[in-house]
């Protein structure tokens, strides 16, 4: 055990997958010689060498669908998007040709796309989305959002392993901010399993990445004031955790759903519906999200404060949804 | 004004022999010809027939262009040939019957029923499904020989597109990788002339798709399509070219696409005169002419083939024809692979 | 390849957004000779003009749809059978233009009943349907799908639970102490010191709005005004409904003469409202008196409970409170009020009173009760037949006192007339548990008592 930053276990787990499996390698822009736009490959490619970790051309779609073509041939590419934004210039091929391959010609394709993900920075519109709900969307990928250090190591690995498309958010603003403790060994952490972050009574707040230190924070607050509230983790949004949520939706019957993510067509809506069809009789009150808005990711700070949803906001949904 | 080298017609029996075929290879490309022929036109009557559902494609004029190529593909080589390109399927060893199970959704067929028509592949013989997004599986092809170059294998990719895909972002994208990797990949264009209705002068603004390897730091080479000689020597320099780590090449195969875009589509906007010129260059026609002559196919030899083909035609649709289509209580599964899945002779 | 069964030739699909074929031109007349691939047939679609080629070898049997026509893709255009064999018998209601369409018409469900509200998980009439409000009406009237769920469970009547939510609303919690902390599920009162609506004949009103579905609103005619029914007066409506449907409502009336509660009233009305701030008025008196007679007939203090009969060691008596500017009636019970002598009684009663009117009663001060009295007679009526409060038993109505001329004995035992404050009293009683000979004897009862009421007494 040892206490990592969410960035540190990232690039651990990382470097042990690449230290058992030589399978697997590692490509994007500026992971190499740069170590990554975030150094989550920092003296990856002294150890590894210049063909496990590739510094590729400005081209997320060869990135992206060269992986593809790699894992069919048996390797385990794990992608870095510089930033999650970049996602949509190869969502074309994730979408068409990585989420359908096992499906309609029976190919796994066994690859991981690293995400950095979520806002906080003054990042502006294109270095601060979470465009986790589009790929939720499309059936084939799976969609990894983890909150903690220990976490963010055991998926990574899980989504190294697994022989399906991962795409991997992992939230910038984690990156140095959240620091815990790690187990040294190699290990992996079930996809589909969420996580009590915090146990509670009265309310259940359902979320994920770096919202749930946010509830975390307004949980403590209202704990002096006597409620009792109850944190989720979701860590995967495909697969998530159903029956856990459903759980602790019967045990409060008041449920909060609170992602970064904009509101319209946000994974808050599926998970919501879901509560409404099959824990309806739970319910003392209607299923509450808080999400940012629907706008893209402001840059001034004043600005993307509003947009991001802040302790005070979650505190005074939980406040409102005990009192109903 | 070309850049691309132009490919010479390839001329005798012994300069075949050079390039690596001798007469019973030779009699074998004839008979993958017909057979990938035989295959589609037996498609285009079942459709016809309303046994087909969906849309029906054919290669019509590029059985060539795309058995030559193939038959310069060495066994551990793979590949991502796409709707023109049955003779690749064919040469590669896939069985007519399951082409005729995929085309009429059958559980048995190669994707039981979860794709249609040529949107298949076994990868056991080095092929990957295609999608209808083009060229998206220019970057995979760019990919697998990414995994070659990783692990030093003496293996080639070869990625198929077609003129009119050119024009998208994924065939710069691949192309440009490759080229700065030197990646073990050949790139085949196939030129038919025709993206659906638009001629190349709308897609292209060069004389050919080939001139541009230049710009990704590879050669580039325009062979005609019609012929499977001339097609099958630059392809089996281009793959022993990329073998030996000397990077890329793009081979543009110039045909005619001698039928309609599909079956639903018949060709209103291709001068009819085109249609009479390139017919008189069929390639099975072609070849066939250049066996009697260079190779002295004897009638017996020929009536043999064209027998066997033909029985193999019957044989395969009977067969097709017994597969069950699926179970509806099976649209759910595999969407997602299991790790067992992995255990294949490509996941080594 | 003859066939040797008939084959169809269907109308094939020429294209994926192709969904219809017009037949051109037949190739074949019926009854030739056609062989396998052999053209059949030419067609048009929006995409393609092309020929069919035949399905099989055979002769053309039949041929269904003429030239011209145009067909869905997948009809039936041709029957291609054996050589010598008869053309199949003319299929009955083969669409000639349409493709036969796979699926018919489910028959049209019938229109959900409106129903007098949403659904709750609750069979017994007590549960409250889980109709959202908009929540800014005021007096929240919704019962949530848990709360609606766990009254279903424990047979309790949400209206008797108070409710903490926003709004006055049951959640969760509140009905979850109420199972735990709460008298027997005996419905009171329903929630809280706010405006708990009370019937005009006492019956425990409901604040959730379980009336019936709103019926479609009505324009007003000339001359009419509307305005909505509040809260509470929905809440008096369904009781008043409800109690009338369930118990088996008699009224049995009796006069008493009030003489000594008069004397005794005048001498200890001074003193108590001394000493003491409170006002002895002859309501009570009979409180006082009802409460001793209670006692000794438990079913008129008891309630009918699934096919059991409850009785009871004590009595929570509610009194019928009209609130402030005619606003409805509120029913704050006394509890144990067999403790009470009538100085205590009075002050109790005084109490739950200014706290009614002051709108300061606690959920505790509306539930509980076995018996209500109800003094219409506030007015000068003389008789009345309340509503019982379910789930009670039975209710009291007192009436004007009135001065009467009455007959009565004087010293040498014969009849003279004299004037008497008479007042009505009434024992609405529920039929199912109470019959007439016991309600008869509990009037009797009380009326010695209030008859021979002694100074030393109560």
């Amino acid at each position: 055990m040892a206490e990592k930053t969410y960035l540190q276990a990232i690039s651990d787990g990382l470097r042990q997958e690449m230290q058992h499996d030589k399978r697997v390698f590692v490509i994007g822009e500026d992971v190499g010689v740069y170590g990554g736009a975030f150094k989550v490959t920092l003296g990856f490619q002294e150890e590894f060498g210049p063909w496990r970790v590739i510094d590729a051309p400005l081209s997320e779609t060869a990135i992206v669908a060269g992986c593809t073509g790699a894992a069919i041939m048996g390797m385990r590419p794990v992608a870095e998007m510089q930033f999650a934004d970049f996602i949509s210039c190869a969502w074309d091929h994730l979408v068409t040709v990585a989420a359908k391959q096992r499906y309609r010609a029976g190919t796994p394709v066994p690859i991981t796309v690293r995400l950095p993900s979520g806002g906080g920075f003054s990042g502006g519109p294109f270095h601060s989305q979470n465009p986790e709900s589009s790929f939720a969307h499309i059936a084939g990928l799976k969609i990894i959002c983890p909150a903690t250090p220990e976490d963010a190591k055991g998926l990574l690995a899980n989504a190294i392993q697994d022989p399906n498309p991962c795409l991997y958010f992992e939230h910038k603003h984690l990156y140095r901010r959240i620091k815990a403790e790690v187990p040294d060994e190699r290990y992996t952490t079930p996809f589909g399993k969420a996580r009590t972050h915090r146990e509670g009574s009265d309310i259940s707040v359902i979320t994920w990445g770096a919202m749930v230190y946010t509830a975390d924070e307004a949980a403590s607050e209202l704990e002096s004031e006597g409620l009792s509230v109850e944190i989720i983790d979701l860590r995967t949004l495909v697969p998530w955790d159903k029956a856990a949520v459903l759980e602790s939706a019967a045990k409060t019957s008041k449920v909060l759903v609170l992602h970064e993510d904009t509101r319209t067509g946000g994974f808050g809506g599926e998970i919501a519906a879901t509560i409404a069809e099959e824990g309806f009789e739970d319910l003392d009150a209607p299923v509450k999200r808080i999400t940012a808005p629907d706008t893209p990711v402001p840059f001034s700070p004043p600005l993307e404060k509003a947009f991001i949803p802040q302790v005070e906001d979650v505190v005074s949904g939980l406040r409102d949804l005990a009192e109903y | 004004m070309a850049i691309a080298r132009e490919a010479e017609p390839v001329g005798s029996l012994r300069e075949v022999k050079e390039a690596g075929l001798d007469r019973e290879d030779l009699l074998g490309v004839y008979r993958n010809m017909l057979v990938t022929r035989g295959i589609e036109e037996r498609g285009h009557i079942l459709y016809k027939q309303g046994k087909i559902p969906g849309s029906f494609y054919t290669g019509r004029g590029n059985e060539a262009s795309a058995v030559g190529i193939a038959t310069a593909m060495g066994p551990n080589d793979v590949g991502t040939p796409l709707h023109r390109d049955m003779g690749v399927h064919i040469t590669r060893g896939v069985e007519p019957w399951k082409i005729f199970a995929q085309y009429m959704g059958r559980a048995d067929g190669p994707t039981r029923g979860k794709d249609g028509n040529v949107h298949m592949a076994d990868s056991n013989l080095g092929l990957l499904a295609m999608v209808s997004h083009l060229p998206a599986m220019l970057p995979v092809a760019v990919g697998c020989a990414l995994a070659f170059r990783i692990r030093q294998e003496k293996r080639v990719a070869v990625g198929w597109f077609g003129e009119g895909a050119a024009a998208r972002g994924d065939a710069h994208e691949g192309m440009n990788l490759a080229g700065v990797r030197r990646l073990p990949v050949v790139f085949v264009c196939d030129n038919n002339q025709w993206a659906y209705s638009t001629p190349t002068h709308l897609g292209f603004p060069i004389e050919h798709v080939a001139d541009r390897a230049q710009a990704y730091g590879f050669e580039g080479v325009v062979v005609d399509g019609t012929d499977v000689l001339a097609v099958y020597r630059e392809a089996k320099r281009a793959i022993e070219k990329a073998r030996s780590g000397g990077g890329p090449t793009l081979i543009e195969c110039l045909t005619l696409r001698m039928e309609g875009h599909a079956v639903h589509d018949d060709a209103f906007y291709v001068p009819k005169d085109m249609f009479e010129k390139w017919a008189e260059n069929d390639p099975i026609e072609r070849f066939r002419s250049w066996l009697r002559e260079n190779a002295d196919m004897s009638d017996e030899e020929e009536d043999e083939i064209t027998g066997g083909v033909k029985k193999l035609m019957n044989d395969a649709l009977q067969r097709a024809e017994q597969s069950p289509l699926p179970d509806p209580a099976t649209l759910t599964d595999g969407v997602f692979a299991t790790p067992e899945e992995l255990d294949t002779p490509h996941h080594k | 390849m003859a066939t040797d069964t008939a084959i169809d030739v269907v109308m094939p699909q020429m294209g994926v957004s192709v969904s219809e074929g017009t037949i051109t031109k037949w190739l074949k007349n019926e009854g030739e000779e056609v062989a396998a691939d052999e053209s059949l047939l030419e067609i048009s679609t929006d995409k393609v003009d092309t020929e069919v080629p035949s399905p099989g070898s055979g002769v053309l049997l039949q041929i269904l749809v003429p030239e011209g026509e145009t067909v869905d893709v997948g009809t039936k255009l041709a029957v291609i059978g054996p050589a010598g064999s008869a053309p199949p018998a003319p299929a009955p209601a083969e669409p000639e233009a349409e493709a036969p369409a796979p699926e018919t018409e489910p028959a049209p469900e019938p229109a959900p009943e409106p129903e007098p509200a949403p659904q709750a998980a609750a069979p017994a009439p007590t549960a409250a349907p889980a109709a959202p409000t908009d929540g800014a009406t005021d007096g929240k009237t919704f019962v949530s799908p848990v709360v609606a769920r766990i009254a279903a469970e424990h047979s309790v009547d949400v209206n008797a639970v108070p409710g903490t939510g926003r709004g006055g609303r049951v959640t969760k919690k509140d009905i979850l102490n109420f199972i735990e902390q709460g008298p027997p599920p005996a419905p009171a009162e329903p929630e809280a010191p706010a405006e708990t609506p009370a019937p005009a004949a006492p019956a425990p009103a409901e604040a959730p709005a379980r009336a019936p579905a709103p019926a479609a609103p009505v324009a007003a005619q000339q001359g009419e005004t509307l305005e909505p029914m509040n809260a509470m007066r929905k809440g008096i409506a369904e009781h008043m409904r409800r109690s009338l449907d369930t118990s088996a409502h008699v009224t049995s009336a009796i006069e008493v003469d009030m003489s000594q509660v008069v004397a005794i009233r005048s001498k200890l009305k001074n003193e108590y409202q001394s000493k003491f701030g409170v006002n002895p008025t002859y309501l009570i008196f009979v409180a006082r008196a009802a409460t001793e007679t209670l006692l000794e007939y438990p079913w008129i203090n008891g309630e009918i409970r699934g096919d059991q009969i409850v009785t009871r060691n004590y009595v929570n008596l509610g009194f019928a409170v009209e609130l402030a500017d005619g606003k409805g009636l509120i029913v704050p019970v006394v509890k144990n009020a067999e403790g009470l002598n009538l100085l205590g009684m009075a002050r109790a009663v005084t109490d739950v009173a200014e706290r009614a009117r002051n709108k300061q009663l606690l959920p505790d001060d509306v539930q509980g009760g076995t018996f209500t009295i109800t003094n219409p007679g506030g007015y000068g009526t003389f008789h009345g037949t309340p509503v019982i409060s379910q789930p009670q038993a039975a209710i009291l109505g007192t009436y004007a006192v009135v001065k009467r001329p009455w007959v009565v004995q004087d010293e040498l035992g014969e009849d003279v007339i004299a004037i008497r404050p008479i007042m009505n009293l009434t024992l609405t009683y529920d039929h199912r548990l109470v019959d007439g000979a016991l309600a008869g004897r509990f009037l009797r009862d009380l009326r010695e008592k209030l008859e021979a009421w002694g100074e030393d007494k109560y």
